[in-house]
């Protein structure tokens, strides 16, 4: 089983950890999206304060400090599988399908920016960004935006379907 | 598909809460499944009909 005894005494739902939703519970979404909430702490810290000094970091501890993001980030996906694990069937296939659209979705929307911004669509809608910017949200931090953007949109897309 | 869970539910004068708690899912499952928006899995069909003393095919119908 991908999941813990303790998460289970009573069934995960998806609710419990979209803010606003009537079963929302800090507590369960703490417990989920931990782990996020500490991948994101590493990278503003990376990108903030350890930007500067980088540079003077032996390679050890800047490959230690990009390393510790992505650990944080696989503990993350491990609560996220134990937390759709403790769903029962119908929520689980409405929160995998949502999952599976958003990444799917999120990548599709990447490639075709990028490909867009290549021939240079943005700039004749937008102008020329100032050098050395440009149109491309081709970053970490756009695909999670995006991911989290189209993981909404298809929870509320198939939980209509059985409602 | 087709199935009685309603009738057979309301035979034994549960609610739909009741039920998913006997069954281990969720309020919604329940009235996802009896409005035939959802079909249940195979163990979760088997645990309908164990629990209503009845063969799966007497509960649920393919259209």
């Amino acid at each position: 089983m991908l999941y813990s005894a303790d998460m289970n005494a009573k069934l995960n739902v998806p609710g419990e950890i979209f803010m606003g939703n009537k079963e929302y519970s800090w507590k369960m979404d703490w417990r989920v999206n931990g782990w996020l909430f500490v991948a994101t702490m590493i990278s503003g810290f990376t990108d903030i304060i350890f930007r500067h000094v980088a540079s003077q970091l032996p390679l050890a501890a800047r490959a230690g400090i990009q390393v510790a993001e992505f650990l944080a980030l696989a503990l993350w996906a491990r609560s996220l599988a134990r937390w759709i694990g403790g769903m029962d069937e119908m929520h689980r296939r409405i929160t995998v399908s949502a999952a599976l659209f958003a990444v799917s979705a999120t990548f599709f929307v990447l490639m075709l920016w990028h490909r867009m911004d290549a021939v240079g669509f943005f700039d004749s809608i937008f102008g020329v960004p100032k050098a050395p910017g440009s149109w491309d949200i081709c970053t970490v931090c756009h695909g999670f935006l995006l991911m989290t953007l189209f993981y909404f949109l298809g929870h509320t897309v198939f939980n209509r379907r059985y409602r | 598909m087709k199935n009685r869970l309603r009738e057979l539910r309301s035979a034994k004068q549960w609610s739909q809460s009741d039920l998913a708690e006997k069954l281990g899912v969720s309020r919604q499952t329940i009235n996802a499944i009896e409005t035939e928006k959802y079909d249940p899995s195979l163990p979760l069909a088997f645990k309908v009909a164990r629990l209503f003393k009845l063969q799966i095919e007497q509960i649920f119908e393919s259209e």
